[in-house]
C-alpha cells in the first residue's frame, strides 16, 4: 500500500512542470506573434525557473526588467491596501514608451510598446486561454 | 505645515470630487519625489505613504521609458489610475469596478489642473508660505502712508508698534517636517540617534541663525513622542526623500515601524 501512494506522489511531482512548462511556451508563442503588432517594442517573460526577453535595443534590458518587476510588485501592494482583489493587469505609460504587466498562471509577463499601441489587442491575446 | 493653505485648497477639491463621483473611493496627489502634497478624507496618511512608497519602485526607473505620464491599475474589484497633472504632481485615484472612467476622467481631469493652475497663480511658493507676509505689509503701509500725512497727530511710536506687530509672524515658528520612518541597523549604530536629511537640517540652522541642532522632538500620528539625538543622513540613496533613519529601541518606544509617518521638529536649547 505505502509504496502505491509513493507512485502517485512522483507522478504528481513530475506532471507538474510540465503543465507549466506547455503554457509558458504557449504564452511564448503567442508572446512572439504580439511582438509582430504595430508599435511593439519587446516583451519579458519570466517565472519561477526561467526568463525570456526580447526587446529590440538590447541596452535596455535591465532597467525594462527592473521597471517590469517594480510595476508588478506595486500593483500587488496597490491591490492590498485599497482593498481591490486580483490584479488583472497594469500598465504605465511614459512619455515615449508604455509597458503593460501582467501574470498569466505562475507566468510575469511585460510587453512593451511605443505610446499609440493598442494595449486591449495584446490583453486581449495574452487572455486566450 | 508650511503648505497649508496649498494643502487645504487640494484636500477641498478632492473631497468635492468624491462628492461628486461617488465611485472615486480615494484620491490623492503626491510629487516624484514622494511628497503627499494633499489626500482626501476617506484616505489615511498610512495608506497614502504606503502607496507611494510602492509607486516609488516605479519612478525610480521611469527614465528608461520617459518618465512616467499615468499609470493604470486594473483589478477584479476596482482601478487605480494615476495621471501626472501640471508636469509636477501625480493624481491618484481609485475607482470602484462600476465607475464610469470617462466621467471620473473628465472630472478629475479638469478640476484638478485647473485648481492647482489657480493656487499657483495665487500663491507662486507654495512650499515658502511665509514669503506671503512681507508681501502684504508694503501694500498695507503704501495706503497709510498718506493717512499719515493728513492726521499728523498720529504719533510714530504707533505707527512702529503697528509694524512691530506685523512682524511678529516672520519670527521662526518651530518647523516640523513630515518624514517616513526607516531602518537604521549596524553595530556601531548609536540607539538614541536618528538621521535625516542634511537639508532639512542646515534649513532649520539657517531658521535659527546658525544654531547647531542636536536634537529632535519626533511625534506620531497617535500621538507619542520622544526627543532624541540627530545626525545627517550619511547613505546617498536615503537623501532627499523625506526619510528619518530610526534604530529599532526609538521605533519601539514610538510603537511605529518602517514606512510610517512621523512628525519631526527641532528641539531648540
Amino acid at each position: 500500500m505505502p509504496r502505491k501512494k509513493k507512485t502517485v506522489q512522483n507522478l504528481a511531482a513530475v506532471t507538474e512542470p510540465l503543465t507549466v512548462e506547455t503554457s509558458t511556451n504557449d504564452l511564448r508563442a503567442r508572446l512572439d506573434e504580439i511582438k509582430a503588432y504595430d508599435g511593439v517594442i519587446g516583451y519579458i517573460l519570466r517565472n519561477s525557473t526561467s526568463a525570456a526577453i526580447d526587446l529590440k535595443d538590447p541596452t535596455k534590458i535591465i532597467d525594462y526588467a527592473i521597471l517590469s518587476s517594480s510595476a508588478l510588485d506595486a500593483s500587488q501592494k496597490m491591490s492590498e491596501l485599497f482593498n481591490l482583489g486580483d490584479v488583472k493587469d497594469i500598465i504605465v505609460e511614459g512619455k515615449d514608451v508604455k509597458v503593460l504587466s501582467l501574470t498569466v498562471d505562475e507566468n510575469k509577463i511585460s510587453v512593451f510598446m511605443e505610446k499609440n499601441a493598442d494595449c486591449s489587442k495584446i490583453l486581449k491575446k495574452l487572455r486566450v486561454a | 505645515m508650511e503648505s497649508d493653505v496649498y494643502s487645504f485648497a487640494l484636500k477641498e477639491t478632492l473631497n468635492e470630487i468624491g462628492n461628486v463621483c461617488p465611485d472615486i473611493n480615494n484620491a490623492f496627489v503626491f510629487k516624484e519625489n514622494g511628497e503627499v502634497v494633499a489626500s482626501d478624507e476617506k484616505t489615511s496618511e498610512k495608506t497614502v505613504t504606503r502607496v507611494v512608497d510602492a509607486f516609488d519602485g516605479i519612478l525610480e526607473k521611469a527614465d528608461s521609458i520617459g518618465n512616467i505620464e499615468g499609470v493604470t491599475l486594473e483589478c477584479s474589484k476596482g482601478r487605480v489610475n494615476v495621471s501626472l497633472v501640471n508636469d509636477d504632481f501625480y493624481l491618484l485615484t481609485v475607482t470602484s469596478k462600476k465607475a464610469d472612467i470617462n466621467y471620473v476622467n473628465t472630472v478629475t481631469r479638469v478640476i484638478i489642473p485647473t485648481v492647482l493652475r489657480l493656487l499657483e497663480k495665487i500663491h507662486p511658493a507654495p512650499l515658502k508660505s511665509s514669503e506671503v507676509s512681507p508681501e502684504i505689509e508694503p501694500a498695507t503701509s503704501e495706503i497709510e502712508e498718506p493717512v499719515e500725512q493728513a492726521e499728523e497727530t498720529i504719533t510714530p511710536e504707533e505707527e512702529t508698534l503697528e509694524k512691530e506687530i506685523k512682524l511678529e509672524p516672520l519670527l521662526p515658528e518651530t518647523p516640523v517636517n513630515q518624514l517616513i520612518v526607516e531602518n537604521l541597523g549596524g553595530l556601531l549604530v548609536p540607539s538614541d540617534t536618528v538621521r535625516i536629511d542634511k537639508e532639512i537640517l542646515s534649513q532649520w540652522e539657517e531658521l535659527y541663525e546658525d544654531k547647531k541642532i542636536n536634537m529632535v522632538e519626533i511625534e506620531t500620528f497617535d500621538g507619542k513622542t520622544t526627543t532624541c539625538k540627530v545626525k545627517p543622513i550619511k547613505d546617498s540613496k536615503y537623501e532627499g526623500k523625506g526619510i528619518i533613519r530610526m534604530p529599532e529601541k526609538i521605533q519601539l518606544t514610538l510603537e511605529i515601524k518602517r514606512g510610517e509617518l512621523v512628525r519631526v521638529k527641532p528641539v531648540i536649547d
